[in-house]
C-alpha cells in the first residue's frame, strides 16, 4: 500500500493507473500536477470532495473545533462556571508549573499507559490469532470476549470493587484456594493502579481483538499457504508476513488505544475516585476534579492543554514509527 | 492423543478460561439482579440467588421509568448510529481516495481533536448548546456526534485504504463517477467495517454518561445511564436496583452486537479481485 | 457527473433532515399550555422521592395552575450539575441545599434571600428548630426554611449484641477515654471475635484474622466518625463559622488518635482496608454481613438498614460519651429557591408549602426524615416504632451537645484533603498529628485564597 502523501512508492505501477493516481511516479508530489490536467476536472474533484466531507466538516467545526478553541481561550481566564470569566493571562500556566499534584497526575497517567497498552495489545493479538481459525464455538467465544466492553461503567465499578474486597471478594477468595493472601488491593497505594489497569485490560482486550481480527481476516490466505509450502515455519510466517500486513489495523488500534489510555477517567471515577492517596489520580481525573469539584474551569482548561500536548507528542511518535515501515501490496 | 489434539485441547482450555473471566462479572451482575437487598448483602457475590426474586425487575418498571429510559436511549443511539455510518463513509472516502487541497491538513486536524480531553470540551460545548437553546433536548444529545466523529472517520478511512485501488481505477476508466464508485464498489466491500462502526457507535452512545448528565434534566430526555446513576445515593445506593438496571440495559447491546457480528468479522472471503 | 454528486448531496441532506425531524419531535417545550406554570424541583435522594411526590401531589391539588416535576440527580453529580446548570441558565426552580455547599452558592448569588418573602407572607418562623434556622441565616439573609434535620447515632446488629451478652440499654450508656478506652472499648472487646472465637483482651487473639469487629466506622469527611468523637472530646473544627480550620488542635487530634487506636491498638474497629471510602462496602452491608457488630451512622440510612437486615435484627442506641460529654453532629437541609427563577411567586408558594407543617408531616410520618418543625418529630418516631425500631436515640442526641456542619468556602479543598489523609491514618500509614496538620494547612490555604 502506498502512502500518497509522500509520493513514496513500493508497488509497481498497475494497469489502469490513469488520472486517478497522478502522484505515483512523482517523488515529491503531495499535490496533483495541476499544470498537466484540465482545471475544470480538478475543480470538480475538489468540490466533490468538499461536498462529501461537508456534513462532517460542519459538525467538526461546530462541535469539536469551537469547544476546543474555547478551551484554549479558557486557559487564560479564571472562571467558576457561574460568574464572568476573569482574564488572568498566563497565571494558570504559572500555577501549573508549581503544582505538584498535576505532575503526579501526569506520572500516574504515563504509568497507567505503560501498564495497560503493551499487555492489552499482546493479549488482543494472541486472542485474534487464536480465534482466526475455524473453531467450534468460535463465534460464541468471540461474543463472550467482547462482552466486557459493552458494560456500563457504573455497574462495573460496583462489581469490581466487590471482587477486590479484601474480606469477601472473589479475587482474594480464588487466591486463597491456592494459598496466597492477596494484598489490600484498592486501599494500598502500590496496588490500586495495577488493579485499575487490570480492570481496563479486562474491559478492552476483546474490543481490540475485534479490530485485529478484522485485520487478520483481510490478509489473503494464499500468502501464508504459499509460504508454508516453501517451508517457512509458523513463527517466521507470523513475524515476516502476518505482522507486517497487520500494520494498518495495528496502527489504528495502537493510536486510538493510546489516545484513549491517556484520557482514562471512567474506571477511576467509579472505582477509586483518585485514591488511595493520589495513586490513581490520572490527569483526566484531576482535570475533572478541578473543573467540576473545585470549579476552577480556567485551570482545568490549562491542564487539558498540557495533556493534549503530551498525547500529541506520543501520537506523532507513533506516526513516525509506522510511517517508516512500508507495507506491501497484495497482488 | 496426538500433539495437535493436545494443542487444540489446551487452546480451548485457555480460551474458555479467558471467556469465563470475561463474563464472570456479568454473571455476578445478573445473579445480583435476582437477589433482594438482604441476601445481596449477606451472601457472597458468586453465591446463586435463592430464593430468586423478581422484585427488583418489578421495582425497576413500577418505581422507575426504566422503559422510558430505554426508549430515550434507543432513539438517541439509533439516530447517532445512522448518521455516523452515512457521514463517516462519505468523509472517509474523500480522505482515503480523493485528491483535494487541504486534505491531509484537515484529516490530521480531525485526528488531533481526539487527543483533546473531552472532559473540558464538555463545558464550552454545553455553553454552545445553551446559546442555541438546545438544553434538555434530543438534538443536544444527537447533534454533537451524528455528523461523524474523528474516530469513525479514521476507522473507515483506514479500512478503505486496504481496498485495492485497481477496482476503482478500472471503474474510473469506464467513466464511473465518484458517487457510483462509492455506492457500487466501496460500500458493498465495506460491510465489515460498517458493521463495526455501527456497533461501536451504538454502544458508545448507549453508555455515554457525562454529556447526557450535563445537558438533560427532565424525565422526557433521561437516558438509561443517567437514570441508573440517579439511584446511587449519597451514602448508600440501592445496589440491587442499580445492578438490575445495568443488567437490563446490557441486553439491547448484546442484541445489537449479535445482529452485526457476522458482518464484523466476515468469514474467510477475499476482496472482489480473485 | 454533477447530477450524481448532487444526488449524493441530496441524499446526505435528506438523512440529516430525517434525523433532524426525529430529533425535533423530542424537543422540549418549557412553557405549559394556558396559564400553567412548570416548576422543577431538584433532589439527590431517590429513596426520599416517593414521600416528596406525595407532598407535591397535595400541593398541585391546592394549586391547580402549578405543575411541579421532581428531578433526582445522584449526590455524586448533584453539585457539579447545579453549577453547570447555573452556567447554562438552566437551573431548577427549587433544589435541596446543604450546609457544605451553601457558602459557595450564596457567594455566587444564585440563592434567593427569603427574608422579604417571609415577612410579606407572615411566615411564623418560631415553629422551626431555632438551631437549624440560625444555621441557614446569615445576618438578615435567610437562605431557606428548615425542612429536615439529621444526626448520628449507634446502629447495632441485635444478634451480635445478644451473642456477646450485652443489652441495647448498656450499649447506649457507654463512655470512652483516650487512656484505657473506658467502658466503650470494654464493650467492643466483647463484640470483637477472631476466627478462633477469642476476644482482643484474651491471650492468643489473632488480630490478623478477625471474624467480626466490634465496630465499623466509615465516613468520607468525618461526619459519622471522628467529628463525633471530636465533639465528645471538646474538639472544634473551626475557630468560628467561615473562619480558620482548627483540626490540628489537641482535642481534635486526640479524637482522631482514639479512632486509630480502636483499629490498631485495641483491635476492636475494622481497619481502613475494610472501611475506607469510596471502595468500601456500605455500613448497612457490613452490619448485615456480620463483619461488625455496631456502626455509627446517620438517620438518613435507616431505610437501608431496614432493607439489609431482617426485622428485629437491628436497633438504634445512643453514641458513647467522651471525656467532655455526649455529642453528635447535627445537620439539616433546606429547599433553596434559584435567584434567577422565572416564576418567583410560584416558587415561593412551593417553598412555603414544603416548609409547612402539613408537608413536613407527610414526609416525616413516612419515616423518611426528621422534620424541621420540632412538634412533628414524634411522627418519625411513631413511623419507625411501627416498623419495630426505636429511633429516639437520634432525637435525644440532637437535644444534647451538637456541632453543625462547618460553614466555609473551602469545602471542596477540605473534603478532598481530609479523605486522602484520614484514609492513610485508618490504614496506619500516617500519624493523626501529621494528617491533622496537613488537613489544616491545606484547608486554610484554600480559605485564604478564597476558593
Amino acid at each position: 500500500m502506498t502512502d500518497n502523501r509522500e509520493g513514496l512508492t513500493t508497488a509497481p505501477a498497475r494497469p489502469g493507473d490513469g488520472p486517478a493516481a497522478p502522484t505515483r511516479e512523482r517523488p515529491f508530489a503531495g499535490r496533483p500536477a495541476r499544470s498537466r490536467r484540465p482545471r475544470r476536472r480538478n475543480l470538480r474533484r475538489t468540490v466533490e470532495a468538499y461536498l462529501l466531507i461537508g456534513p462532517s466538516l460542519v459538525g467538526f467545526l461546530l462541535f469539536l473545533v469551537a469547544p476546543i478553541l474555547g478551551v484554549f481561550a479558557l486557559s487564560l481566564f479564571s472562571w467558576n462556571l457561574i460568574g464572568t470569566p476573569q482574564f488572568v493571562g498566563l497565571a494558570n500556566y504559572r500555577r501549573l508549573a508549581s503544582d505538584g499534584e498535576a505532575w503526579h497526575a501526569l506520572t500516574n497517567t504515563v504509568y497507567y499507559v505503560l501498564l495497560n497498552i503493551p499487555l492489552q495489545t499482546v493479549l488482543a493479538l494472541a486472542l485474534a490469532i487464536a480465534l482466526n481459525r475455524k473453531l467450534r464455538g468460535g463465534k460464541v467465544l468471540r461474543v463472550l470476549f467482547v462482552l466486557p466492553w459493552m458494560a456500563m461503567p457504573v455497574a462495573l465499578g460496583i462489581i469490581w470493587n466487590w471482587a477486590f474486597d479484601p474480606r469477601s471478594g472473589v479475587v482474594d477468595h480464588l487466591l486463597s484456594l491456592v494459598g496466597i493472601t492477596g494484598p489490600n488491593w484498592l486501599t494500598s497505594t502500590g496496588w490500586a493502579m495495577p488493579v485499575i489497569a487490570s480492570v481496563n485490560i479486562w474491559q478492552y482486550t476483546g474490543y481490540t481483538m475485534l479490530f485485529l481480527l478484522a485485520g487478520l481476516q483481510a490478509i489473503p490466505q494464499h500468502l501464508n499457504e504459499a509460504a508454508s509450502m516453501d517451508g517457512v515455519n509458523a513463527a517466521q510466517r507470523f513475524f515476516k508476513i502476518t505482522l507486517p500486513l497487520l500494520r494498518p489495523s495495528m496502527f489504528f488500534v495502537l493510536v486510538t488505544n493510546v489516545i484513549g489510555s491517556f484520557q482514562l477517567f471512567d474506571t477511576v471515577f467509579v472505582m477509586t475516585q483518585g485514591g488511595p492517596g493520589d495513586s490513581t489520580t490520572t490527569m483526566n481525573y484531576y482535570i475533572y476534579q478541578q473543573a467540576f469539584q473545585f470549579f476552577h474551569a480556567g485551570y482545568a482548561a490549562t491542564l487539558a492543554i498540557v495533556l493534549f500536548a503530551l498525547i500529541l507528542l506520543v501520537t506523532a511518535g507513533q506516526f513516525l514509527y509506522f510511517r517508516k515501515r512500508t507495507v506491501y501490496d497484495f497482488s | 492423543m496426538t500433539t495437535t489434539a493436545i494443542r487444540r485441547a489446551l487452546l480451548y482450555a485457555v480460551l474458555l478460561g479467558g471467556a469465563l473471566i470475561s463474563i464472570a462479572p456479568y454473571l455476578m451482575t445478573v445473579n445480583a439482579a435476582f437477589k433482594n437487598t438482604r441476601s445481596l448483602f449477606s451472601t457472597q457475590a458468586w453465591t446463586p440467588a435463592s430464593p430468586a426474586t423478581f422484585s427488583n425487575f418489578a421495582a425497576l418498571w413500577s418505581q422507575y421509568d426504566m422503559s422510558g429510559f430505554l426508549v430515550h436511549t434507543l432513539i438517541v443511539a439509533v439516530a447517532v448510529t445512522a448518521g455516523q455510518v452515512v457521514f463517516c463513509s462519505l468523509s472517509a472516502y474523500a480522505f482515503a481516495r480523493l485528491e483535494f487541497p487541504g486534505r491531509d491538513l484537515l484529516f490530521w486536524a480531525f485526528v488531533a481533536t481526539m487527543m483533546v480531553p473531552q472532559i473540558v470540551t464538555l463545558v464550552p460545548l454545553f455553553l454552545i448548546m445553551s446559546h442555541f437553546g438546545l438544553i434538555d433536548t434530543y438534538r443536544a444529545l444527537i447533534l454533537p456526534t451524528v455528523f461523524g466523529t474523528p474516530y469513525g472517520i479514521f476507522l473507515v478511512r483506514q479500512y478503505f485504504r486496504t481496498i485495492p485501488m485497481d477496482l476503482e481505477a478500472a471503474a474510473r476508466i469506464d467513466g464511473a463517477s465518484t458517487w457510483t464508485i462509492l455506492w457500487r464498489i466501496m460500500l458493498p466491500l465495506s460491510r465489515p467495517i460498517m458493521a463495526t462502526l455501527a456497533t461501536v457507535t451504538f454502544i458508545n452512545s448507549w453508555n455515554n454518561l457525562l454529556w447526557p448528565l450535563m445537558v438533560t434534566s427532565s424525565e422526557r430526555t433521561t437516558v438509561v445511564t443517567v437514570g441508573i446513576s440517579a439511584l446511587q445515593g449519597q451514602y448508600a445506593s440501592q445496589l440491587n436496583i442499580v445492578l438490575t438496571a445495568a443488567a437490563v440495559a446490557l441486553l439491547p447491546l448484546i442484541a445489537v452486537f449479535l445482529l452485526f457480528q457476522r458482518h464484523i468479522v466476515r468469514s474467510i472471503a477475499l476482496t472482489g479481485m480473485k | 457527473m454533477f447530477n450524481r454528486v448532487q444526488k449524493a448531496l441530496a441524499t446526505s441532506l435528506a438523512c440529516a433532515g430525517a434525523i433532524g425531524l426525529t430529533a425535533a419531535c423530542g424537543s422540549s417545550s418549557g412553557s405549559g399550555s394556558g396559564g400553567t406554570v412548570n416548576l422543577s424541583y431538584m433532589i439527590w435522594d431517590s429513596g426520599e422521592k416517593p414521600a416528596y411526590q406525595k407532598s407535591i401531589d397535595q400541593f398541585e391539588k391546592s394549586h391547580p395552575n402549578i405543575k411541579v416535576t421532581i428531578e433526582v440527580v445522584a449526590w455524586a453529580q448533584y453539585w457539579s450539575k447545579l453549577q453547570t446548570a447555573a452556567a447554562g441558565k438552566n437551573m431548577p426552580d427549587l433544589f435541596w441545599d446543604h450546609q457544605a455547599y451553601l457558602p459557595q452558592l450564596a457567594k455566587e448569588g444564585i440563592i434567593t434571600n427569603l427574608a422579604d418573602d417571609i415577612k410579606s407572607s407572615k411566615v411564623d418562623t418560631s415553629v422551626y428548630d431555632q438551631k437549624l434556622l440560625a444555621e441557614w441565616t446569615n445576618g438578615s439573609t435567610v437562605y431557606g426554611l428548615p425542612k429536615d434535620w439529621d444526626t448520628i447515632a449507634t446502629i447495632y446488629n441485635s444478634a451480635d449484641l445478644t451473642a456477646a451478652g450485652l443489652t441495647a440499654a448498656q450499649l447506649g450508656s457507654l463512655s470512652w477515654n483516650p487512656t484505657d478506652g473506658g467502658t466503650f472499648v470494654a464493650a467492643l472487646q466483647k463484640l470483637t471475635v477472631d476466627q478462633n472465637g477469642k476476644h482482643p483482651n484474651q491471650a492468643g487473639f489473632d488480630a490478623a484474622h478477625v471474624k467480626q469487629y466490634g465496630i465499623a466506622l466509615e465516613a468520607p469527611n468525618g461526619q459519622q466518625d471522628w467529628w463525633d468523637f471530636g465533639v465528645q472530646n471538646g474538639c472544634k473544627l473551626q475557630d468560628k463559622a467561615y473562619g480558620s480550620w482548627t483540626v490540628n488542635s489537641a482535642a481534635c487530634v486526640q479524637a482522631i488518635a482514639f479512632e486509630q487506636d480502636l483499629m490498631y491498638k485495641w483491635h476492636v474497629a475494622a481497619p481502613g482496608t475494610v472501611t475506607n471510602t469510596p471502595n468500601a462496602a456500605s455500613l448497612p452491608q457490613i452490619l448485615a454481613k456480620n463483619e461488625a457488630a455496631i456502626t455509627f451512622d446517620g438517620d438518613w440510612d435507616l431505610t437501608s438498614y431496614q432493607a439489609a437486615l431482617p426485622a428485629g435484627g437491628w436497633g438504634v442506641a445512643a453514641l458513647p460519651s467522651g471525656p467532655v460529654g455526649a455529642g453528635t453532629v447535627y445537620n439539616g437541609l433546606t429547599d433553596a429557591i434559584y435567584a434567577g427563577t422565572k416564576h418567583p411567586a410560584e416558587a415561593w408558594q412551593l417553598e412555603q408549602w414544603l416548609a409547612s407543617a402539613a408537608s413536613e408531616k407527610i414526609v416525616t410520618d413516612s419515616g423518611t426524615v426528621w422534620s424541621g418543625i420540632p412538634s412533628l418529630n414524634s411522627g418519625f418516631i411513631a413511623a419507625w416504632k411501627a416498623k419495630g425500631v426505636d429511633v429516639s436515640a437520634f432525637y435525644t442526641g440532637a437535644q444534647g451537645t451538637t456541632i453543625g456542619y462547618p460553614l466555609t468556602l473551602s469545602g471542596t479543598a477540605f473534603n478532598t484533603v481530609v479523605l486522602k489523609d484520614l484514609n492513610q491514618v485508618w490504614l496506619d500509614q500516617m500519624t493523626p498529628k501529621a494528617a491533622a496538620d496537613d488537613v489544616t494547612s491545606v484547608a486554610n490555604a484554600a480559605v485564604a485564597s478564597g476558593s
